[in-house]
């Protein structure tokens, strides 16, 4: 029997697939000891779904590596991948990266004999990820915080973008009241880790790095990268720290609440 | 820093801009001897008539005779006195403009005029009397400042930098009553710096004389209505003009609109206009003002809603502009 997925399964695997996914590539460029081992990789790496109302019968994201080089497609199906893990349906791969492993969610990998190498490397580059984003605490070093804090920072302004693109009535409704707008979540000190989301009439990007074209609408700031891991593994309370000056709202502070709204949307359909 | 008197709010309720202007001389005058006064047979009129009462040795009208006032006030200068000179606007920067070019600005002299009646204050006595291209004209001679106040307190600070600094100034104020913008004048008035009246990010007015306050009342309206975030700045120095200002504003907001109650051509909105194309940044950009036009006849504040000048019209140009795109890039794909 054919079960159609709901609503909300379909966003949230929307964020998987083109919010979550593509950090796969962040996190294999910036943690040397996983960049080196696709030093000399050339392969297509697809991570698909079942679906039967898609036109290919299937969603994914594949990566295609050449020489350390990654390209991220997202929510592009591409036909003979070097290397797929293929879940049997969108509600299996959503519960996979919540974290709820068991057979029935479990995907099909193909490939692996060929390129067993790259598999490999690719799974230390998966539970590097599951593992940064799982995490409970900051972590010790500054490189890991830093990726941390930029993971997340991608991770929420892209989920916000593809809800508005995939339909979320709310944040579609408030994208589609807007003016050409940029919303920014930055850490002093560390223009590296920063993000953005531009939206104008129903339309919206996300972006990595600062956004130059003007000065952001508003902008999700905080004084240190203990202080965004504070808010962004939920252990410090975001009136305290905006009243200790561990976070700045730059904007109307009416703003900041909805984009924080959106924000735990995002994290709400990302963890379940 | 000439100082003593103390104005406040209820003040403000009781006196014209142009009464300001008076009494502030007359502090000057109170403290400074050289300081002189000078009129073309509109003392009561532009005010100046307040420091003939004080000081009627000081005083001197010189009849129906603009020309002849300005070029008498560069002697004056010329032998250390610090003359005010006032008279209407429109007279001050068009009929003494050859004594003002030549007598004042092309010696230098510590000449200070104060042109009342500007832009469309002067409403009802008719488009002759309207002043709506001194700021051009006065804009565009050498050692001239120019400073055009928001209102009575912001004329108060413009008399006494005036008199603080050295060289021709052109102070515009309006006929009749200013709506009040400052309750007094510790706001940090400095000539050449504008004052930020609301802040925003979504886009930037940038207003002088008594259309400051209509687009402060807009960034208001526009806050509670829209939700729209307007920086307001009261540039009340057209020359020299705030490039840091502006250019802060473009980097900012990328959003501009001008307001004057004067033609768009050569005042203000050219003046922010200019600082933008030398840049080299880009902007959406408009002009509020008179469209190369003569003013209607009437009350001042029908005039100004009839150019768009007003609250009102400015809520219009901010949604307009809003719509305007002024980043080329139109790629939504999100980045990965």
């Amino acid at each position: 029997m054919i079960v159609l997925a709901t609503k909300e399964d379909i966003l949230t695997n929307k964020i998987f697939l083109n919010a979550a996914l593509p950090l796969v590539k962040v996190i294999a460029n910036d943690v040397p000891s996983l960049a080196k081992k696709f030093e000399h990789t050339h392969a297509v790496i697809q991570i698909s779904a079942l679906d039967p109302e898609a036109p290919a019968g299937k969603v994914a994201t594949h990566f295609v590596i050449n020489a350390g080089e990654w390209l991220v497609h997202t929510d592009r199906v591409t036909k003979n991948p070097h290397i797929e893990l293929e879940f049997k349906s969108i509600e299996a791969m959503n519960a996979f990266f919540k974290g709820k492993i068991a057979p029935s969610t479990l995907p099909k990998m193909r490939g692996i004999a060929k390129k067993t190498e790259t598999f490999v490397s690719f799974m230390k580059v998966l539970l590097k990820m599951s593992a940064l984003l799982g995490a409970k605490k900051a972590p010790e070093d500054e490189e890991t915080k830093k990726l941390l804090v930029k993971c997340f920072f991608y991770l929420l302004s892209s989920g916000i973008s593809q809800l508005n693109k995939n339909g979320h009535e709310a944040i579609h409704d408030w994208a589609k009241k807007s003016p050409d707008r940029v919303y920014a979540w930055a850490v002093d000190g560390y223009p590296e880790v920063s993000a953005y989301l531009r939206i104008k009439a129903g339309k919206s990007r996300a972006g990595r790095g600062e956004y130059k074209r003007a000065m952001p609408f508003f902008t999700l700031r905080f004084n240190n990268l203990d202080s965004a891991l504070g808010i962004l593994l939920s252990t410090d309370d975001m009136l305290e720290a905006t009243k200790a000056g561990r976070l700045i709202m730059d904007g109307a502070p009416e703003f900041g609440a909805q984009v924080g709204e959106y924000m735990l949307t995002v994290a709400a359909l990302a963890q379940g | 820093m000439a100082g003593g008197l103390t104005y406040t709010a209820v003040d403000s309720t009781a006196l014209s801009t142009a009464e300001y202007y008076g009494k502030a001389l007359c502090e000057l005058g109170e403290q400074h001897p050289e300081v002189v006064a000078l009129t073309a047979d509109l003392g009561k009129s532009t005010k100046i008539g307040m420091f003939g009462e004080k000081f009627p040795d000081r005083f001197f009208n010189v009849g129906i005779a603009e020309q002849n006032m300005f070029g008498i006030a560069a002697g004056m200068a010329k032998a250390g006195l610090v003359p005010f000179l006032s008279t209407f606007s429109v007279f001050a920067s068009l009929r003494s403009a050859d004594q003002l070019h030549t007598d004042i600005c092309y010696q230098n002299v510590n000449a200070k005029i104060i042109a009342t009646h500007s832009g469309t204050s002067f409403g009802q006595a008719g488009s002759t009397h309207h002043a709506i291209c001194d700021m051009a004209v006065c804009r565009s001679i050498p050692n001239l400042t120019v400073i055009c106040p928001a209102d009575g307190m912001e004329t108060v600070n413009a008399v006494r930098a005036a008199y603080d600094n050295f060289g021709p100034y052109y102070i515009r104020i309006n006929r009749g009553f200013d709506r009040v913008l400052y309750p007094n004048t510790d706001y940090g008035f400095e000539v050449g710096k504008a004052v930020q009246l609301h802040e925003g990010t979504d886009i930037t007015v940038i207003a002088c004389g008594s259309c400051a306050f209509q687009a402060l009342q807009a960034a208001n309206f526009l806050d509670s209505a829209d939700g729209l975030k307007v920086r307001v700045l009261n540039m009340h120095t057209i020359k020299p003009i705030d490039r840091e200002a502006i250019l802060k504003a473009v980097m900012d907001t990328r959003r501009i609109i001008t307001v004057e109650d004067h033609t768009v051509i050569g005042g203000l909105g050219s003046a922010v206009a200019e600082v933008i194309v030398e840049s080299g940044k880009g902007c959406a950009f408009k002009q509020l003002g008179i469209q190369d036009k003569f003013a209607p006849i009437g009350l001042h504040e029908d005039i100004m809603s009839i150019l768009g000048i007003d609250s009102n019209g400015i809520i219009d140009a901010v949604r307009e502009v809003m719509g305007k795109d002024f980043e080329l890039d139109d790629d939504w794909d999100d980045e990965v």
